[in-house]
């Protein structure tokens, strides 16, 4: 028996080749650029800037501009945890999934870490096998949807309660880290400029940087990552599957990298907050969620990119940074993530609208 | 029997049977394919066709039977599985991902990678190439969804050649092709079958069937009735094969055109004075009297379906005036539509007419109790009543009105969409593409339905791509050409024909392709149909 074999043959005239004029060009991308699946992160990427000009205006002093490197830089220190987090959420939104464990995941985590370290186990077996726990948790709620047919709402609920419950065993009160290797990987960093305008790049920022160019190359270079679109739309994978790909690993994959990824970022969040606290995260979650939903990913799946998930968590911390500098209270933030959140899920429908007629 | 060539059989299926919940969907059926032969299976809808391909394909999972594969018995596990054994297949319905590019529909999971990594050059010059042997001038980064369910169609062709496969397997790839297409299609067929590819074909039309195919398995109720060469089994024989009635029986499928008579001079059921909507038809006047059927031909996307929407609110018109049973009334959802006794079955059966997840008994109360409103629930014995009546009256099968309705073959869901509608006692039905992918058997039980109420009073719209058929039913064809009506032909004794529709559909068309956005997808057509 011959094993079936992809015929190569060369490319056609036209497709890819070199002597398009630029014009050709700019044409292509500005309709690429407007297509109804763009469309959102293009609004992300209007409200970005939009937001960047009026901090511009209202925030900048003489002496400084408000829109600057150490705005960013600041910005994803405080965020770097919820990048990793949304990155993660990503993929199982664009399945037509939902993973509602991943703050509780967090909080397990980081008491994992802050009860192993003073045990003298040595940084390289907790850090892994903090982040192991997170995968475990992912690959418990894929099982249970993969195999068991569960709705993700309710298997990554059951998660969520699983590690809310299992971080109250552990201690019922914070617990700080005071462990001199944890600290040094926590406070390293690389800074840059001088006196106030000085800004830095520490270790939860690279690593949230590596955790978004690994899923964007997952996602949009890989047989896997184009698997994950297709499982977002099509008889709930049906059609993935006729098409002799793998939708069920697809779906498992999914769950366990979300759940990875929310490892991840309980080591990150305890490295930004050197302690574990069994109340932290709780909504944190949503909050994730948001920050997809406002990047453009359509909840019923399908659609969406992960860089547009980058914006959004850029957009949820600018807002903080925002309300913070207005002087508000910080729960204003919610106000404005919900004024904001609901406007993109509206222009989500009438996206929906326009392309159904 | 064996092969003339004297070929070994490269698939062989001998004493498949396949159960689903209440229903033995194939019982000991055999089949055989030989290499470099097209293979028609034929059968009603419900016969186990679908079935039987699934087995094949690994979607279902075999209760009792063996499968052999090049004389070696396999156990086909899965998609992939049957994938790797060479089986290549092109379902029914249209199963693609919509979200992703043409190229990657194509190409995935047979993608040219460099590592892990898709080549995306690569990949769309390869697809692009796939899509130039079926002539398909289509750009490979565009989103499948964009284009219409034709030219999905024909990538999902395009996809199954990706793989050189030993078996390539068609079910229904033509129901939604124009003839053309359908001629690149056989021309790429006919190619495969010359390389050795064995090919097994499913359609509904006859003329493609004696046009391509060298042999035919007929089965029926889930049984294998016979194999024949194609030679040997005039058209005939084969429906009584198929039908397992005789052919005197189908007679009266024509008896249906004896004259009827429609009121013309009572007042008009429906009338409509330049129904329109920007973008899909304009200036539409259609009368509809008691009794009547008037039939809608023209090409896809011409603007019967849009008229058929519009007619029923679905889609809200922009301009016109309606007036029922002479008193003007307005309507713009298809809520009113239904108050006032309009009833529409849409042409796209999976995602407007069943909800598969219910019950066939459940699907056919819809919409009456949609009339009577949530608060007034259907009382048992009268459902069962009227759910019986309508499963002995359409000749569902199975008979069971608590099975899924996905599980029921397209011939038979269509039938429960039927009585979904009738159930509402309508005055006017509009049916649209109400027999398209099903077999003769159920069509001509639904044209025969047609008739019979049309004879009570009920007035009807009937839209359907095969102008045969829009003849044989009609009482008046009004021709659709590019979302305007061009002409309205008087069959009231059905002398038209064919051709006539033709002639008057070719009367005012360009020899080019009137709207040029549209990617054509052949010299001669445009469509766009899923707007």
């Amino acid at each position: 028996m011959t094993a079936p074999t992809v015929t190569t043959t060369p490319a056609p005239q036209g497709a890819g080749s070199p002597q398009r004029s630029w014009g050709d060009r700019a044409a292509k991308l500005w309709h690429r650029m407007t297509t109804p699946s763009t469309l959102p992160l293009m609004g992300t990427l209007v409200t970005l800037i939009l937001m960047l000009v009026i901090g511009q205006m209202r925030y900048s002093t003489e002496r400084r501009d408000f829109v600057s490197i150490k705005l960013f830089s600041n910005l994803f220190v405080d965020n770097s945890y919820l990048l990793v987090l949304a990155v993660g959420m990503t993929f199982v939104i664009l399945t037509g999934g939902i993973d509602l464990s991943v703050g509780a995941v967090v909080a397990l985590v980081g008491l994992v870490i802050a009860t192993l370290l003073p045990t003298g186990l040595p940084l390289v077996i907790v850090l892994p096998l903090a982040v192991g726990i997170g995968s475990l948790f992912g690959f418990m709620i894929g099982v249970m949807v993969h195999y068991f047919s569960i709705q993700p709402f309710i298997a990554s609920l059951a998660a969520m309660f699983l590690a809310r419950g299992l971080a109250n065993v552990v201690s019922v009160q914070s617990v700080g880290i005071d462990h001199d290797g944890f600290s040094a990987l926590a406070g390293w960093s690389l800074k840059f400029g001088e006196g106030r305008d000085i800004w830095k790049i520490n270790s939860s920022m690279l690593v949230a940087v590596a955790v978004l160019a690994v899923a964007y190359l997952l996602l949009h270079h890989t047989r896997f990552g184009r698997t994950v679109y297709g499982v977002g739309v099509g008889d709930r994978g049906n059609a993935i599957q006729l098409m002799g790909l793998n939708a069920g690993r697809t779906t498992l994959w999914v769950y366990v990298i979300s759940g990875t990824c929310a490892g991840i970022s309980g080591v990150l969040f305890a490295f930004y907050t050197k302690s574990g606290f069994n109340l932290t995260g709780i909504g944190m979650e949503l909050d994730a969620i948001a920050a997809v939903v406002i990047g453009g990913t359509v909840l019923t799946g399908g659609a969406g990119y992960v860089l547009g998930t980058f914006l959004g968590v850029t957009v949820y911390g600018l807002i903080q940074v925002m309300i913070a500098r207005e002087g508000l209270d910080s729960w204003w933030t919610k106000v404005f993530i919900g004024v904001v959140l609901l406007a993109f899920v509206l222009l989500q429908r009438a996206i929906a609208r326009k392309k159904v007629r | 029997m064996s092969h003339p060539s004297g070929h070994a059989p490269v698939v062989e299926m001998t004493g498949i049977t396949i159960e689903f919940p209440g229903v033995k969907a194939l019982d000991s059926v055999s089949f055989r394919l030989f290499p470099g032969e097209v293979h028609a299976l034929m059968g009603e809808n419900g016969a186990g066709k679908s079935t039987l391909i699934k087995a094949l394909t690994g979607v279902y999972q075999i209760a009792a039977g063996t499968v052999n594969i090049d004389g070696k018995a396999v156990r086909i596990t899965g998609t992939d599985a049957a994938q790797k054994a060479g089986i290549s297949t092109v379902y029914q319905e249209v199963n693609l991902c919509g979200n992703l590019s043409v190229a990657e529909n194509i190409m995935l999971g047979h993608e040219p990678r460099f590592g892990p990594f898709i080549s995306w050059r690569a990949l769309k010059a390869q697809a692009a190439t796939f899509l130039a042997r079926l002539h398909l001038d289509i750009d490979p980064s565009s989103k499948l969804s964009e284009h219409s369910i034709a030219v999905q169609q024909l990538c999902a062709i395009a996809r199954s050649t990706v793989v050189q496969a030993k078996v390539l397997i068609l079910d229904e790839p033509t129901s939604s092709l124009q003839q053309a297409e359908v001629d690149e299609l056989f021309a790429v067929i006919r190619e495969l079958r010359d390389q050795g590819v064995a090919i097994l074909f499913v359609s509904h039309f006859l003329d493609q069937i004696y046009e391509i195919s060298d042999r035919i398995t007929v089965l029926r109720n889930g049984s294998f009735i016979g194999e024949y060469m194609v030679s040997d089994l005039p058209r005939l024989q084969l429906i009584e094969k198929m039908i397992g009635r005789s052919g005197a029986e189908l007679e009266k499928i024509d008896k249906t055109s004896e004259r009827r008579d429609p009121q013309q001079d009572a007042t008009p059921i429906y009338q409509a004075a330049g129904l329109g909507k920007f973008g899909k038809v304009e200036n539409v006047d259609i009368t509809v009297h008691p009794g009547e059927i008037v039939g809608l031909a023209g090409l896809l996307g011409s603007g019967r379906t849009e008229t058929a929407r519009l007619m029923a609110g679905v889609d809200r018109p922009e301009h016109g005036e309606t007036s029922l049973r002479g008193k003007p009334t307005p309507i713009n959802d298809p809520k009113t539509a239904l108050k006032n006794n309009i009833v529409y079955s849409s042409e796209d059966r999976k995602k407007e007419g069943i909800i598969g997840d219910l019950t066939v008994r459940e699907n056919i109360a819809l919409a009456l109790q949609s009339l009577r409103g949530v608060w007034r629930p259907i009382p048992k014995a009268e459902l069962d009543t009227i759910v019986e009546r309508y499963l002995t009256a359409l000749r569902i099968y199975p008979a069971n009105p608590n099975m899924l309705i996905r599980n029921l073959s397209g011939g038979n869901q269509q039938k429960v969409l039927l009585a979904r509608w009738l159930a509402t006692q309508p005055e006017l039905l509009i049916l649209d593409e109400p027999t398209r992918g099903i077999d003769i058997g159920a069509k001509a039980d639904i044209q025969r339905l047609v008739v019979e109420q049309a004879r009570e009073g009920m007035g009807f719209v009937f839209i359907s791509s095969e102008f045969e058929e829009v003849l044989r039913v009609s009482d008046r064809v009004l021709i659709f050409k590019d979302r305007v009506i061009t002409d309205d032909l008087d069959n009231a004794e059905h002398t038209l024909t064919s051709t006539d529709i033709l002639h008057a559909i070719a009367a005012l068309t360009d020899a080019k392709p009137r709207d040029a956005a549209q990617p054509a997808t052949h010299a001669t057509v445009t469509k766009e149909h899923n707007a």
